[in-house]
């Protein structure tokens, strides 16, 4: 005990440094899922739709991104894409938040999918009836439905994404993991330093919890009796 | 004017219009009656082509519906307002919400145009003090009664009624049959199908009675109530007179 705690004094200056990476930890999952659900939805409306390419095309492009490791796919896109195309040096930041948009849209593709469908086919119809058009239909009418029923899906998706995060210490890029072995690497000393990054992570998801339920009841203002 | 010809719908192997043709003039009321799954429902939603028809030809107007794709549909459909049997108001948009919504959208009328219009009919239909209420906070009379003003909102030539009353409970149906007998007198064209048959010997100009997928009598309500041609007529009648 005595042993942590003078451990937890020896590193005590560099403890900022690795709390400070929660934002580039939550700056990766802000721009990821911004990308996942942009990109995520026009899957989805790819996989509702009856034109056999996009729908293969949106299901295929799901069936890869979910079967095969994320560590993987970073790894790809920052090591092995660029030597193959010879782009030299990438900023591994950018590609860390692409790399992983394009890995939620995956995921948040078939979440979205599952709250259209669980639009009232009525709700369709009522539009087409006033001669709403499709793309305005979907914008006001049935996503803003769809999104209502499946915020509690997304908000965990975000949840993951924050957590998979960590994964993008493997391509360089400091964020909160990263520096928490950075700093045990300079003090050869493990425990403090990733005691601090394992707090903060579990913080800012309880965090992030409470703000999904707060938004969740705001927008079921609606529904109530 | 409205006019089908010789529509058949098919569901896969079901059968549920089987040659159905039918004319409604300017200014007309037609009430299409009959059984349960005699299709008159289908037979309405063909009309402005939430159903497709397997074969025949529907023309609003100048319009041949049968032969366009959906964009060119969609547009006709301006003209031809649908009230359904389950509201289908918008449940994240509040009543005036509703109503301005497609004028604003679809007519691109300005948003002060569009309240205007919709509170006159909110007001006409009963209903101005629940403009900023949610539907869900309407009773079943209600929601009906906004559905009819927000198709009304698009100022449309046609109005399709689709058993608007079968969902309400007893005590709200009268509200709602005398939006729509207002309507009728002010000299909207409208297909009204409906299981009320006070009301539709009341407000139409001319009884359909279907069965079985096709029309089987085509006749003024006095005639068709008074004194129906057809034996399945006088049997559907019977039970429920």
């Amino acid at each position: 005990m005595e042993q942590l705690i003078s451990g937890f004094k020896q590193i005590a200056p560099s403890i900022p440094y690795i709390i400070n990476g929660i934002w580039v930890t939550l700056g990766i999952a802000l721009g990821a899922a911004i990308i996942g659900f942009v990109l995520g939805t026009l899957l989805s409306l790819c996989k509702i739709s009856n034109v056999k390419l996009l729908n293969g095309f949106a299901r295929g492009y799901t069936s890869i991104f979910r079967g095969t490791p994320l560590i993987m796919q970073l790894a790809l896109a920052y090591f092995a894409i660029p030597q193959l195309l010879g782009l030299g040096d990438v900023n591994a930041t950018a590609v860390a938040i692409i790399t992983l948009g394009l890995n939620s849209g995956a995921y948040m593709s078939e979440i979205i999918r599952s709250g259209i469908n669980a639009v009232d086919k009525g709700q369709f119809e009522a539009a087409g009836a006033l001669g709403v058009g499709y793309w305005p239909m979907m914008k006001d009418i049935i996503l803003p439905q769809a999104i209502k029923n499946i915020l509690p899906a997304m908000m965990n998706e975000f949840i993951t994404l924050t957590k998979d995060s960590a994964l993008v210490s493997t391509i360089t890029v400091t964020e909160m993991m990263r520096r928490s072995q950075i700093v045990s690497a300079e003090y050869y000393m493990y425990f403090p330093p990733m005691l601090v990054a394992f707090l903060m992570y579990y913080l800012v998801v309880l965090l992030l919890t409470f703000i999904g339920g707060h938004i969740e009841r705001r927008l079921g203002r609606s529904d109530q009796n | 004017m409205i006019k089908t010809e010789h529509i058949v719908k098919n569901f896969g192997n079901i059968k549920v219009l089987k040659d159905v043709s039918l004319q409604i003039n300017q200014g007309e009321v037609v009430v299409v009656i009959g059984p349960s799954g005699s299709g008159k429902s289908t037979f309405l939603r063909c009309i402005n082509l939430l159903e497709r028809p397997t074969s025949g030809t529907v023309m609003v107007d100048e319009h041949n519906m049968t032969a366009m794709n959906l964009k060119q549909v969609t547009k006709v459909r301006e003209k031809v307002g649908m009230v359904f049997q389950h509201f289908y108001l918008f449940p994240h948009k509040t009543v005036l919400e509703n109503l301005i919504y497609a004028p604003m959208k679809v007519k691109g009328l300005s948003k002060d145009d569009a309240v205007k219009k919709a509170e006159e009919l909110l007001n006409k239909v009963g209903l101005l003090d629940k403009k900023d209420q949610y539907p869900n906070k309407l009773s079943g009379g209600q929601k009906q009664r906004v559905a009819i003003a927000r198709a009304l909102a698009m100022e449309p030539d046609y109005m399709l009624f689709d058993e608007p009353t079968s969902a309400l409970d007893p005590e709200m149906v009268k509200e709602v049959l005398d939006v729509i007998q207002s309507l009728a007198e002010s000299g909207m064209t409208m297909i009204i199908v409906t299981h009320e048959m006070g009301f539709a010997k009341q407000v139409a100009d001319k009884v359909v009675f279907m069965d079985d997928g096709r029309i089987l009598e085509s006749n003024t309500p006095e005639t068709f109530f008074s004194n129906p041609s057809t034996e399945r007529a006088q049997d559907f009648l019977e039970k429920i007179l």
